[in-house]
């Protein structure tokens, strides 16, 4: 091979002026500096923008301008040739290739690669593999070669041949089901080109610029255009020839043992605890530099782990900066939105990506209305009904029974959920993807994006991006048919997500640049940080198909190149600010942001022998964090309202005031009680109420069973009740805790069907059920529920009773009442709630429900009521009907009196100070309070307004 | 290389494990190892990670050193070695960084799995799963475990409803989720462990003899009756006949799985104590406080009902375990087949992977040859060749912490190291190390017991393969310290009284007294009293205001049992005394204070305005002022622009802007909640790396992050013994050391036999004491686990007591004679002795009451005051400010396209219409660059038609050739010059402009100067009628680009260039006046 003209830059001056100042040679300035019959190779995409701009500066400095030459990057010099009457395969063609493949193949004649059976031949396990695949195939076609080369390639006492010659027959195989549909294998395609490569029209020399690590396929397309006559030349800045070859490639023999001598070393490269020590040590420099610190300082990140930190901690300090790798359009809004409509694809969409979608904006906006009550009657919905899928939930916000106030918000989002069925509906029916073109369209279709305004910008280019991939798709789904809806959005989500946009770079902005972009950047002041082993350079260490050793013998990559590469970067990026021309500072981790150990790069001990040791004590050495922990401090007391009236008492109220009179604001004055939008299952209350339905059902004075006595009968009956009312309200398929719930219900009802036979045949007669009724305390109206009040036919007793569902069967003395502890500070506790039992006992009211059930029914029933509980918990041995013994006229009067001494307080408005002894774990208000609950609250009481609304206004949040 | 001794070698606290493990690194280096054949693999990467720094910094030192290389060489068993060596030696470590298999046993198997995943059944390359992430899973599988997609329950789901009832067998539970949330986090390990249903509560494993209980009692109702009849008349008083009544009654009310009553409770206690009595048909009890004869049929009744009981609670307890079982391997299914298969692992399953006992391939280090295409790939028969794959061939073997290795990962290793061991030319080697007294993970699976089976083993084929060494000399614990060590752990008698028999026994076989290496290090050991929590915090600060060993520079740590102590007896000390505290413990940063709880209460109030909760919280702080500045103070607005913010921006940026919103109301010198806000920040964007921007699972995740306090050296560190290994400190501080017996067993979660080998035997939800106690199968396992727990117990109060280097104060609560509990200050009491009870004891000035002191008082006085004992604060200094050099110049980057503003609407940008337009309008912009000068000829379609332009675009084209209105465009004019798409570069107004001319004609006089030059630029869009002026207007500015550009390029005035867009469609030539002229 003619080998190419090899030409040395000095690199006491930034690569890009050096490049610059080669390729003007002596243009004059007279006229428009014109380049555009040459090509210039440099190594990303970011190298040919600060080449082309250098080159438009340099220009500029005469007021001329320029036409540019062409710049490619390596890759692009390596175009493809497909085999006549075949087109290339798009990415995704070519995975759909790989994924059919390994779906068909017979792996019983393949094990050296499967020795055994994947777990499922799935698409999703094959295009998992094809993906791998593909990239192993780019790998090898790095240095020109096939899956079915390696074997000859590889050369003696190969140990994995097999496995070779059956990876060559797969990738055989893939070719032909491309070759089928007219297409071609992309990688293929390169070295065919590469083979017999044709030059750009029009160009008269080719130039490779500051390309250390050159793609050695694009070398091989150099090398047969120098042949073919085309000058070649290699432009790599340096003190000497020698020290690379021909290509430009640093020459390892002579890299690897370069010391870096740098007098300076231990103030040039810093050890930092961990990836938020690093950018803040970057982020106050950068702040040094003003308001627009881009030219002159400049960043490398070696490790991305230290990217997400930088990123946000110079936007903290409000440092502009700007990442040229673009970010991936997984971070998009449209991504998250896809995503969700991605769920309604496939089988029955499940509640949860239902709600997954009416949260991202786009859609909140398309629909309409006000996002906030759309969202809590959804909440509401899954609150109540726990729907399981899509059409539950529709069925169930059409027929559920819901509280007249909230109709209205019901009835915008059962439109709401019919408007998502439509999109489905859309979706699924039709061609991909002008199925969901249509959907976007539609959800977009009232949308306006002024490109003036960043945020529309970002949506306008992330809308672009998906089109591509759509088009991709469009084509690939026509050659590969029979491809189920859900692959083909697993594959378009995955492409979108991985493509990349760029930002537009801020006036002045800091770049944020990957380690191997350096060389090319010539801003005075560069910090890299991540100057750690793995990173810089970065080695590959076992891998399942090309470990080290293979790559050697094939000729691709290696470690010790790479780490040629990266001594020589380093060399040049500190010798073009050597000498006061600029500075160069290397942070390197010590741990991970995970707390793993890191070390430093290896190249930081490059340096003579008599060094080595003082150098491996100063870069191993240990690292102090940077500060020490502060104690625990209050950042602020909280301060409520404490205007909230309260206007209306009900029966639980009271035992919710007697356990702590803030709680009891907090929970019956400003309405507070928490969203569980994790909640998948019936809590203690909705089992409660779905119990009650039925024995309500029961006691109703047209049911049939009323009077029955025959415990098979009555069973029955509320076996019917509880299915009735647990298909009206969580539907027809409810989820699965739900059957094991409504099994546990139906087991403790069939419990009480024998105990409510026996007691009708004891002559208990139901009364009332479910009997409301609003009693005036000392001016405040309180309102209960009775469950059921039974008359005995035999002896006119007549008792109230509850029912409790609690696991664990009640004592209605125990639950109402509790002894004075003998440590308790009676103080603490207001006088109405202390009393004094018949045997003597110092005892204190924590609830009065039955008490005011009593109070209620005094009127209808006379004062010789008994009260109990009807127990249903879990072990149906323990089910049955808890009368309070001993309860009196005496007690009565005790919780007449502790009943008006609460509503006396609330009245007062009294409900200060907290009680401290509201174990966490039941307190449903714990996540307020830190360190004790008075320390927390600042409490200034205020009246409340005689004409504010009894409710505080929904819709406010502040 | 020579031939190297295998080593197992027991060190105890702080005798020097490291530098052992670390000069056996060095010796096998100087031996001739490469580096990179040497596995050293320990627990923790932290370890790893030090190990590490430690080998090279000996070898820097050793290099750089005469004396020390001396010294270092004579360790190693290489007298001849010298500094230069130990440099090569250096370098060659240096070189071989990045290939050294230094790390931890985790990492190890990782990197093995991630080489083999096909190899594995694996479907490619897979994920470690970290915490979040597994809850994520467990919530999918849930999810789908729970769904009915298809209205209908499967068969799958049926069995596991009914699976579940058995598992909560008499308890019919209410809540299905939260419970089996819990089976999970119990249970999974134990199930993935033993799939088997074999060994799950099945009767026959248990009692493989037979059970002296399951059969039952027969006839339990007659028996009844029996029993009531005859205490109808056997009973002396009222009490006694009531105590049977009420039995019998409790009896036939009883059905399995509720409470035993007591009064079944209480014969039932009698009957099986008297139970041999019974059974012969002659017994007595004593029935409340009288004795009372039984004769032969009632005796024969109560044996008929006490069987029934235990029989029908055995069965439940059985039927339960099996429940379980079937419950957990429905959940596995569904896990396997949504997380494991989509290849997302914990570190548990890669080590599943690669066990032989659960069918794994046996790993080796030489590849083998294999018999390709054979359908019949046994597994369990296959070899893994690591050297290949991982590049490496491993010669040496370092395992630290050795009795922290499971069985699992033994097994994993075995047969690599079966291969060293048995190396014919014994040129490789093995070394482990570890101590036994400090087997504090157990309960993960760490097996002490390997220690020395394995050792049994290697010297059992070949007496002498494995040499064992000891360490018992403590370099780290001056000898008050190591005397009172001695006295509480090595006093066999003591240790017989306080513990099973065969902990004590397993105990004191390994138990060698230790020795103190530092005769000369002052220091003292103290056993003080406080009666409770606070008292006992109290004096620590006391003790440490006594001595103030951070002023010092002494260090410093409190050790305690678990994490919630630490991190409130670090807030104490530094609330109470303004100490600098950390607790190494975990701290909830997101729900632990005002500040971050109320951004995550802001962003549940956006995403689910119906909490209400979250919603007044919010507004009750002075976040309530912030939202109102931001216009969001109504629901409506909030819901709308937080969900925006974040799907846009992410959590990590949106945390932020609020937090920064808040941290004006934030005092001064409020550093904590500002460290808060830092952390929740940095949750966020951990959160990011998810992708996710479900704000519930943020905020449930935010919820559970943890950090701990950064470490630093100069503060007193508050942290659980379990943390405590490995390190050791100046003084030590025990305030926490009351408990239980020592032989409590761990209670939660199933009964768990192991066999010999550690497989599982059985497994069973283990039935209340009365029951298990007299059952000689379960006794004895119950046994055995109290014994596990002594042993494991007594480790860690021997890790918490060794972690001292010069002073030790122990804090309990008085120990009185009487006290009959088997916990560890009882312990003290019976080794150390009481005889200070009551009496006073001196730590420096302080006085207080203790039972043991030993040591000088005021030892401390020798370490000088040096510093206020304010830790030293920002270590790092900044990166100065470069001054001297020139800025670089950057320009604003443009294009002249870019400058087009506009709005696009919805309906276009998602539309089929936008990537038709945009690919038809390249082609048609090359079609028209494919044409020079003139019209439309065959020789341009036979171009076009070569470059397989489609038919509309070269039906556009060529219209646009053939009207008269363009013809002007390609006319052909002498001293006309072209430019067809060429690109250009240039500077003006600080902006770098790049772009393409789609045509410029410049007309050049003869001398070649340009004298005049017109501008086209094509633009295929579709316009309505009247729409040709809007269009102008949109794209002047990008023209005037254009114009300014051609200017530069060819050195006319900007008057002397003409600009005209050429609009395709409708074949219009529209001139288009520069900028500012009329
Ligand atoms: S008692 Fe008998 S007849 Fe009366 S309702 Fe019940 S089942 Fe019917």
């Amino acid at each position: 091979m003619p080998s190419p003209r090899l030409h040395v830059l000095p690199w006491n001056q930034p690569l890009v002026s050096a490049v610059v100042t080669w390729l003007a040679g002596d243009w004059s300035g007279a006229a428009a500096l014109d380049l555009a019959d040459q090509l210039v190779v440099v190594p990303t995409r970011q190298a040919g923008r600060r080449l082309r701009e250098a080159l438009a500066t340099h220009a500029a400095a005469r007021n001329q301008a320029v036409f540019p030459p062409r710049v490619f990057m390596p890759e692009q010099l390596v175009a493809s040739a497909a085999p006549t009457g075949t087109t290339v395969a798009s990415r995704a063609e070519f995975l759909l290739a790989w994924a059919e493949v390994l779906r068909s193949a017979d792996l019983a004649t393949l094990r050296a690669v499967f020795p055994v059976d994947p777990p499922a031949r799935s698409f999703a396990w094959a295009s998992r593999l094809a993906r791998e695949f593909v990239r192993l195939q780019a790998t090898l076609a790095e240095g020109g070669l096939r899956m079915g080369d390696v074997v000859t390639r590889a050369g003696e006492a190969f140990p994995e041949a097999d496995r070779w010659v059956q990876l060559g027959e797969l990738e055989a195989a893939c070719e032909a089901v491309l070759a089928a549909r007219g297409l071609c294998d992309p990688q293929a395609a390169k070295i065919a080109f590469a083979a017999a490569p044709l030059p750009p029209p029009g160009i008269h020399r080719i130039v490779l610029a500051g390309s250390p690590d050159p793609l050695p396929l694009a070398v091989r397309v150099l090398g047969a255009y120098a042949e073919a006559g085309l000058p070649v030349v290699v432009l790599a800045a340096g003190d000497s020839a020698d020290s690379f070859d021909t290509w430009g490639h640093p020459n390892p023999a002579f890299w690897a043992t370069q010391p870096l001598a740098w007098p300076d070393f231990e103030q040039r490269v810093r050890l930092c605890a961990d990836p938020s020590a690093q950018a803040e040590l970057i982020v106050d420099c950068a702040r040094g530099y003003g308001d627009t610190p881009g030219g002159c300082l400049g960043v490398g990140v070696a490790d991305a782990e230290v990217l997400p930190s930088l990123e946000n901690g110079l936007a903290r300090a409000e440092v502009p900066a700007f990442n040229p790798e673009g970010r991936p359009l997984r971070s998009s809004a449209l991504h998250t939105l896809l995503t969700a409509l991605g769920e309604l694809v496939g089988d029955e969409p499940s509640f949860a990506a239902v709600a997954a979608l009416l949260r991202c904006p786009d859609v909140l906006t398309w629909l309409g209305g006000s996002p906030s009550q759309l969202l809590s009657s959804l909440d509401d919905l899954h609150t109540e009904h726990l729907p399981a899928t899509l059409s539950a939930a529709r069925t169930l916000a059409e027929n559920a029974p819901v509280d007249p106030l909230r109709a209205a918000q019901r009835a915008a989002l059962l439109s709401a959920l019919t408007a998502v069925s439509r999109l489905r509906t859309t979706l699924r029916a039709g061609q991909f993807p002008s199925n969901v073109r249509r959907v976007l369209t539609e959800i977009f279709k009232n949308r306006r994006f002024n490109l003036a305004v960043p945020e529309d910008a970002l949506a306008v280019e992330a809308a672009q991006g998906w089109g591509e991939v759509l088009a991709e798709l469009e084509a690939a789904v026509k050659r590969f048919p029979g491809l189920a809806s859900s692959e083909v959005w697993e594959l378009a989500l995955r492409a979108f997500g991985d493509s990349q946009r760029f930002d537009e770079k801020p006036a002045g902005a800091v770049e944020l640049q990957g380690w191997l972009e350096l060389l090319w950047d010539d801003v005075p002041h560069l910090i890299v940080a991540g100057f750690n082993d793995g990173c810089v350079p970065d080695a590959v260490v076992g891998d399942p198909f090309l470990p080290e050793s293979l790559r050697g013998r094939l000729g691709l990559k290696t470690n010790a190149g790479r780490f040629a590469r990266d001594a020589y970067l380093l060399h040049a990026l500190a010798a073009a600010r050597a000498d006061g021309r600029g500075r160069l500072d290397l942070l390197v981790g010590k741990t991970s942001a995970a707390g793993d150990p890191l070390r430093p790069s290896r190249l930081l001990l490059q340096c003579a022998d008599a060094d080595l040791p003082e150098r491996v004590r100063f870069l191993f050495s240990p690292v102090a964090a940077a500060r020490p922990a502060p104690a625990w401090r209050r950042a602020w007391k909280l301060a409520p309202r404490t205007d909230a009236k309260i206007e209306k008492l009900s029966v639980t109220a009271f035992r919710d005031h007697l356990k702590c009179p803030f709680r009891f604001y907090l929970k019956h004055g400003l309405k507070m009680s928490a969203v569980d939008p994790h909640k998948a299952e019936l809590d203690a209350m909705d089992f409660g109420n779905l119990c009650h339905g039925a024995l309500e059902a029961m006691g109703q004075p047209d049911s049939p069973v009323r009077d029955c006595t025959d415990a098979g009968v009555l069973r029955g009956f509320l076996l019917g009740e509880l299915e009735r009312s647990a298909r009206e309200r969580y539907g027809d398929t409810p989820i699965l805790p739900l059957v094991v719930q409504l099994e546990s219900a139906r087991q403790r009802l069939a419990k009480v069907a024998e105990i409510q036979a026996q007691q009708r045949a004891e002559g208990w007669v139901i009364e009332r059920t479910e009997m409301k009724f609003e009693i005036n305390f000392g001016g405040l109206p309180v309102r209960g529920k009775i469950d059921r009040i039974d008359r005995n036919e035999l002896t006119g007793a007549v008792r109230v009773l509850d029912y409790k569902t609690s696991d664990q069967p009640v004592n209605p003395a125990n639950a109402h009442t509790r002894s004075l502890k003998r440590s308790e500070d009676v103080a603490a506790l207001p006088e109405y709630a202390r009393f004094v039992t018949a045997d003597g006992e110092e005892s204190v009211w924590i609830d009065l429900q039955l008490p005011l059930y009593l109070e209620a029914v005094a009127e209808e029933f006379g004062h010789a009521v008994s009260c109990g509980y009807f127990n249903l918990p879990k072990a149906s041995g323990e089910t049955g009907i808890a009368v309070w013994g001993g309860y009196d006229g005496e007690l009565q009067a005790a919780a007449r009196r502790c009943a008006e001494g609460v509503v006396a307080a609330v009245q007062a408005r009294m409900f200060w100070p907290p009680s401290e002894d509201v174990p966490a774990e039941w307190d449903d208000f714990a996540g307020l309070f830190f360190n004790g609950a008075e320390a927390s609250v600042e409490w200034t009481p205020v009246e409340p307004q005689r004409d504010a609304p009894v409710m505080p206004d929904e819709e406010a949040v502040v | 290389m020579k031939s190297l001794t295998h080593q197992m070698i027991l060190a105890s606290a702080g005798s020097g494990k490291t530098y052992a493990l670390t000069n056996r690194f060095v010796q096998l280096l100087a031996g001739g190892a490469p580096p990179e054949r040497i596995v050293a693999l320990t627990f923790t990467r932290k370890a790893a990670g030090e190990f590490f720094d430690e080998i090279l910094n000996k070898l820097a030192r050793a290099a750089s050193d005469v004396a020390e290389a001396k010294r270092i060489a004579a360790e190693i068993g290489e007298p001849h070695l010298g500094p230069a060596d130990f440099l090569k030696l250096l370098r060659g470590m240096t070189a071989a960084m990045h290939r050294l298999a230094l790390g931890t046993l985790d990492g190890f198997f990782g990197r093995v799995v991630r080489a083999f995943p096909l190899e594995l059944g694996l479907g490619g390359e897979f994920e470690i799963l970290q915490e979040h992430g597994a809850r994520r899973e467990r919530q999918r599988v849930l999810r789908e475990l729970f769904s009915r997609p298809n209205g209908e329950l499967d068969d799958a789901q049926r069995e596991f409803v009914e699976a579940f009832k058995r598992a909560t067998f008499g308890a019919e539970e209410k809540r299905l989720a939260a419970r089996l949330d819990h089976f999970i986090d119990l249970h999974q390990n134990l199930y993935l462990d033993a799939p088997e249903g074999a060994a799950w509560g099945q009767a026959a494993r248990i009692w493989p003899e037979g059970s002296l209980w399951l059969e039952g009692g027969g006839d339990a109702k007659g028996a009844a009756q029996v029993l009531r009849r005859w205490a109808e008349g056997a009973c002396t008083n009222e009490k006694q006949r009531a105590r049977w009544d009420d039995f019998v009654a409790a009896f036939e009310a009883w059905s399995p799985g509720a409470m035993l009553p007591d009064p079944l409770l209480y014969v039932l206690e009698k009957a099986v104590e008297a139970w041999d009595e019974l059974i012969e048909g002659a017994a007595e009890l004593i029935i409340e406080r009288k004795k009372q004869a039984v004769p032969a049929e009632p005796c024969a009744a109560l044996v008929a009902l006490t069987r029934t009981v235990f029989a029908g609670e055995l069965k439940r307890r059985l039927e339960m375990t099996q429940g379980i079982h079937t419950v957990l391997r429905g959940y596995e299914t569904v896990y396997h087949q949504l997380v494991r298969r989509a290849g997302k692992l914990t570190f548990a399953d890669v080590q599943r992977l690669l066990m032989p006992e659960l069918g794994a391939p046996r790993l080796v280090s030489g590849v083998e040859a294999r018999d390709d295409g054979d359908a019949d790939y046994d597994l369990a028969e296959a070899r893994l060749a690591v050297d290949w794959r991982l590049d490496a061939k491993f010669d040496h073997w370092l395992l630290d912490e050795f009795q922290d290795t499971s069985r699992g990962q033994w097994s994993v290793l075995r047969n690599l190291i079966d291969e060293v061991v048995q190396d014919p030319e014994a040129r490789r080697s093995l070394f482990y190390v570890g101590d036994v007294k400090q087997a504090i993970y157990a309960w993960r699976g760490g097996d002490p017991r390997l220690f020395r089976e394995i050792f049994n083993h290697y010297n059992e084929s070949a007496p002498g393969t494995l040499a064992e060494g000891r360490l018992d000399q403590s370099w780290r614990s001056g000898p008050v310290i190591v005397s009172a060590v001695n006295r509480v752990f090595g006093d066999a008698e003591a240790l017989v009284a306080r513990v099973p028999g065969p902990t004590a026994q397993r105990w004191t076989s390994e138990w060698r007294d230790h020795e103190s290496a530092r005769p000369q290090l002052a220091g003292q050991v103290a056993w003080l009293y406080g009666e409770n929590d606070e008292a006992r915090a109290a004096l620590v600060l006391q003790l440490l205001d006594e001595i103030k060993p951070l002023e010092r520079g002494l260090s410093v740590a409190v050790l305690v049992q678990s994490n919630e102590s630490a991190t409130w007896l670090a807030d104490y000390l530094r609330r109470e005394g303004g100490m600098a505290a950390v607790a190494a413990s975990d701290l909830h940063v997101g729900t632990d204070n005002p500040l971050t709880t109320v951004v995550l209460a802001l962003l549940q109030a956006a995403a689910h305005p119906g909490d209400r909760l979250a919603r007044e919280q919010v507004r009750m702080s002075p976040l309530a002022a912030a939202l109102e500045a931001a216009g969001w103070g109504r629901a409506e607005a909030l819901t709308e622009g937080l969900l925006k913010q974040v799907h846009a921006e992410g959590f990590a940026r949106t945390v932020d802007t609020w937090l920064r919103r808040l941290e004006a109301v934030l005092a001064a010198d409020d550093g904590f909640s500002r460290e808060r806000a830092r952390q929740l920040a940095a949750a966020a964007q951990l959160f990011d790396e998810t992708g996710s921007r479900d704000v519930a699972e943020f905020v449930q995740f935010a919820g559970r992050h943890v950090v701990r306090d950064a470490e630093t050296a100069a503060v007193v560190q508050v942290m659980t013994i379990h943390k405590s290994k490995g390190l050791g400190f100046d003084v030590v501080l025990l305030p926490d050391l009351e408990g239980n017996s020592l032989s409590t067993r761990r209670r939660e979660g199933l009964a768990i036999q192991r066999a010999a080998d550690r497989s599982v035997e059985w497994v069973m939800d283990l039935p209340a004491k009365l029951f298990h106690e007299h059952d000689p199968v379960l006794a004895a396992h119950v046994a055995e686990a109290e014994a596990e727990a002594a042993y494991e117990k007594l480790c860690l109060f021997y890790v918490a007591m060794t972690r001292a280097k010069r002073a030790l104060y122990l804090i309990t609560k008085p120990v009185s004679g009487k006290s009959k509990s088997d916990n560890f200050p009882r312990l003290l009491a019976e080794t150390l002795g009481t005889a200070g009870v009551g009496g006073d004891i001196g730590v420096g000035k302080w006085r207080g009451a203790g039972a043991y002191a030993d040591g000088a008082a005021d030892w401390f006085e020798a370490s000088a005051i040096v510093s206020d004992g304010v830790a030293e604060t920002s270590v790092e200094s900044g990166i100065e400010v470069l001054v001297t050099a020139e800025p670089v110049v950057r320009h604003a980057a443009r294009t002249p396209s870019g400058t087009k503003a506009g709005v696009v609407s919805g309906a276009v940008l998602f539309g089929e219409s936008t990537a038709v337009a945009a690919s038809f309008g390249t082609e048609v912009h090359a079609a028209l660059a494919a044409v020079e000068w003139g019209g439309f000829s065959p020789e341009v379609l036979a171009a076009w038609q070569a470059a397989g332009m489609g038919e509309a675009v070269v039906a556009e084209a060529r219209g646009c050739l053939e009207s008269a209105a363009v013809e002007e465009v390609f006319a052909c004019y002498p001293g006309a010059e072209v430019w067809r798409e060429r690109a250009f570069e240039v500077v003006f107004d600080g902006a770098w402009i790049t772009g393409i001319f789609d045509r410029v004609v410049v007309m050049r006089d003869l001398a070649g100067r340009a004298v005049e030059a017109t501008i086209y630029d094509f633009k295929t869009d579709r316009l309505d009628a009247g729409g040709v002026e809007k269009t102008v207007g949109r794209y002047a500015g990008q023209l005037e680009i254009y114009r300014q550009a051609v200017a530069r390029l060819t050195g006319l005035g900007v008057g002397q260039i003409r600009c005209a867009l050429v609009l395709t469609a409708l074949r219009l030539v529209v001139p288009v006046k520069a900028m500012g002229a009329d």
